[in-house]
């Protein structure tokens, strides 16, 4: 139980931490950190395909092409941001953080342990033959990812 | 045949930027709007099929074998992808001529497809995590068209309906996580069942409040609208007319209603934040509009106020209430896309959207003027135009529920609607015409023909009102009348 919550507690600072730092490599770098954890956590929840996934994509994949991206790009003339962005996240974050601790304490007793169900199986089983058209979904959001890169990157024609 | 609804966008988005390297031009015309010519056909066969049963399912095969696809088809459903599918085809019809200097137009009708495709996916689906898959199919398609035009305002805007979006969507994600959690199931049935047997009020008002705010975002409510304002007016036309006209609706007061009226059931709770958001948003917005210089963020606060009226009468929970939200909703769908679509047309004719720059418009482009004035007075409620019929079905349903200050508040709304459509009318087509525009011409004829089609649909609702609350809105009203009747044992699960 202790390193469950230590695991939580460093994913909640690390998610935080991407927020707050102002340099980009840093924030992604946290943000890879904060994805590993919920990675481990995942495992010892006993759900290794989700595990699995969120350290290969989140921590793995997603991270190398933010600091790809990151490398790729120069630093502009400084952009002014308002004050009050430097107080109103922590503030909110607290906020939120009391609010959480209350609201989860009360519903802790009342949600119920989850009953068998007909959409347990293998992790295949349920993708593919429980949630088919969870995928046909899914095919619909990869069209749409690759038309808007299609879209957003393009070069204007000549006669256009 | 149902699930043509969702696979023959898909498919033909699939191919369209093939067929782009081939033709840029006529032939993604022509693939786009016979889409949208079969998804019509296909509607009033669906009709046809479904006439006298409350709801069919649609169980796929493949090799013999059930798959674990299953649509459901009721009143509901089939009235909105009858308004997506017919002002759809509007938009499309606009498109051919609008979007030609915008260039990558078979990408624009690739995209648009794929946006149709996750709202028809979303009217059809058995189950909350599919809602959220769907809604996430239109939601992307639609931050990369709202881009589309690659200029500053254009990415900014995107960027901001992105992060609200991401915002509504964790919200609804968390809602429906906690759902399966205390009810072990995610279809309608499962859950309407489990939350009737749960003995945790908390919990469940915990759910909707992650419910509402979800919903509220991507429907734009106040005081979640924050993005609208910007995103509408920033996209091409076609597209402003797509999400004013239809994504905030599927997205946002479509599964809002199936969500609380068909799985949660409507309690008098419910009933009253929905009718306190739909008053303020109609209030708030209307008097927002009215300080705006930019025809199309003016029109986008108009939505915002419209859809306001629509969620009121939906709220209210009575079944002419119901009834007068979804006729609303019908008519807000038509001529808010005519309206969209004529400001495109006088940005492309003008190269400006700053009305007070324009005047004297009407002159030069009598069509937009006809159809822009049709559509302003059906929005603001002026008799016989159909938006009139809906407003008023509204407030008599608040008088027969005896909420007596809302009826008086729509009205007053209703006033001020009339005020800053009026505003429009008199900055952009009548007057003196300004000397900057002496060489301005018509739109081109898909433009005005698309523009005319809906002006005409906008009056023939109006005059056959009786013949389409009949046909169409009537049997989507009593799917949501029967609550969570609908969803426990009628439909044959």
């Amino acid at each position: 139980m202790i390193i469950e919550i230590a695991l939580l507690c460093g994913l909640v600072l690390f998610s935080a931490a991407a927020i707050v730092f102002r340099d980009l490599l840093k924030a992604a770098i946290c943000l890879a950190v904060a994805s590993l954890l919920l990675g481990i956590i995942f495992f010892r929840m006993k759900a290794p395909y989700i595990g699995a996934f969120e350290i290969s994509v989140v921590a793995g994949l997603i991270t190398v092409l933010f600091i790809t991206t990151i490398a790729l790009t120069k630093t502009g003339g400084d952009v002014r941001e308002s004050k009050a962005a430097s107080w109103i996240f922590p503030l909110f974050f607290i906020v939120f953080l009391v609010l959480d601790f209350f609201v989860m304490r009360g519903l802790m007793g009342k949600i119920p342990a989850l009953e068998a169900t007909p959409e347990q199986g293998t992790f295949g089983e349920v993708l593919w033959k429980m949630r088919t058209f969870d995928l046909v979904g899914q095919i619909g959001i990869i069209f749409a990812g690759v038309l808007a890169v299609l879209a957003l990157f393009r070069k204007r024609d000549k006669d256009e | 045949m149902v699930f043509l609804f969702v696979a023959l966008p898909l498919v033909v988005a699939g191919i369209l930027p093939l067929v782009g390297k081939i033709s840029k031009k006529v032939l993604p015309d022509l693939l786009a709007n016979s889409v949208f010519v079969v998804l019509l056909a296909l509607v009033f066969f669906e009709a046809r099929s479904l006439a006298g049963q409350d709801a069919a399912i649609e169980q796929l095969f493949w090799l013999g074998e059930p798959l674990n696809i299953r649509l459901m088809l009721d009143g509901f459903s089939l009235f909105m992808l009858f308004a997506v599918s017919l002002v759809g085809f509007a938009i499309s019809l606009f498109s051919i001529d609008y979007m030609d200097h915008y260039g990558s137009k078979a990408n624009f009708y690739a995209l648009f497809l794929v946006m149709t495709a996750g709202m028809n996916g979303l009217l059809l689906v058995t189950d909350l995590f599919q809602i959220y898959i769907f809604l996430e199919v239109a939601a992307v398609a639609s931050y990369a068209l709202v881009a589309f035009g690659l200029g500053h305002d254009e990415l900014e805007a995107s960027f901001k309906y992105l992060m609200l979006s991401a915002v509504a969507s964790a919200f609804l994600l968390a809602g429906i996580v906690i759902i399966f959690g205390v009810t072990g199931g995610l279809d309608f049935e499962t859950v309407s069942q489990g939350l009737q047997t749960l003995d945790s009020r908390y919990l469940v008002g915990f759910c909707a409040a992650f419910f509402i705010l979800g919903f509220g975002l991507k429907a734009a409510l106040v005081p979640f609208h924050a993005w609208l304002p910007d995103a509408h007016p920033s996209a091409p036309a076609p597209i402003s007319a797509a999400l004013s006209g239809l994504l905030i609706k599927v997205s946002g007061v479509y599964a809002l209603a199936r969500v609380f009226l068909n799985v949660f059931g409507l309690t008098p709770a419910l009933s009253t934040v929905l009718m306190y958001l739909g008053i303020i948003s109609m209030v708030i917005a209307a008097l927002l509009a009215l300080g705006q210089t930019d025809i199309k963020r003016m029109l986008a606060y108009s939505s915002i106020s419209q859809v306001g009226y629509i969620v009121l009468g939906i709220g209210l929970g009575t079944p002419l209430g119901i009834l007068g939200g979804l006729f609303h909703l019908f008519n807000h769908a038509l001529a808010k896309s005519l309206l969209f679509l004529n400001s495109g047309s006088l940005q492309m004719s003008t190269g400006t959207r700053n009305l007070d720059e324009m005047g004297g418009l009407g002159k030069r482009m009598p069509v937009t003027a006809g159809t822009t004035l049709i559509g302003s007075l059906s929005i603001a409620g002026v008799p016989p135009l159909n938006g009139f019929w809906s407003k008023l079905i509204i407030i008599v349903a608040l008088v027969q529920a005896k909420q007596w200050a809302f009826a008086v508040i729509a009205v007053l709304v209703s006033v001020l609607t009339l005020w800053y459509y009026l505003i429009i009318q008199r900055k952009a087509f009548f007057g003196k015409l300004n000397e900057r525009w002496s060489d301005v011409r018509e739109a081109p004829f898909w433009m005005t023909a698309s523009t005319v089609l809906l002006g005409l649909l906008c009056i023939a609702t109006g005059i056959f009102f009786a013949a389409t609350v009949n046909s169409w809105i009537r049997p989507a009203a009593d799917s949501l009348v029967k609550g969570v009747q609908t969803m426990l044992g009628s439909l044959g699960f």
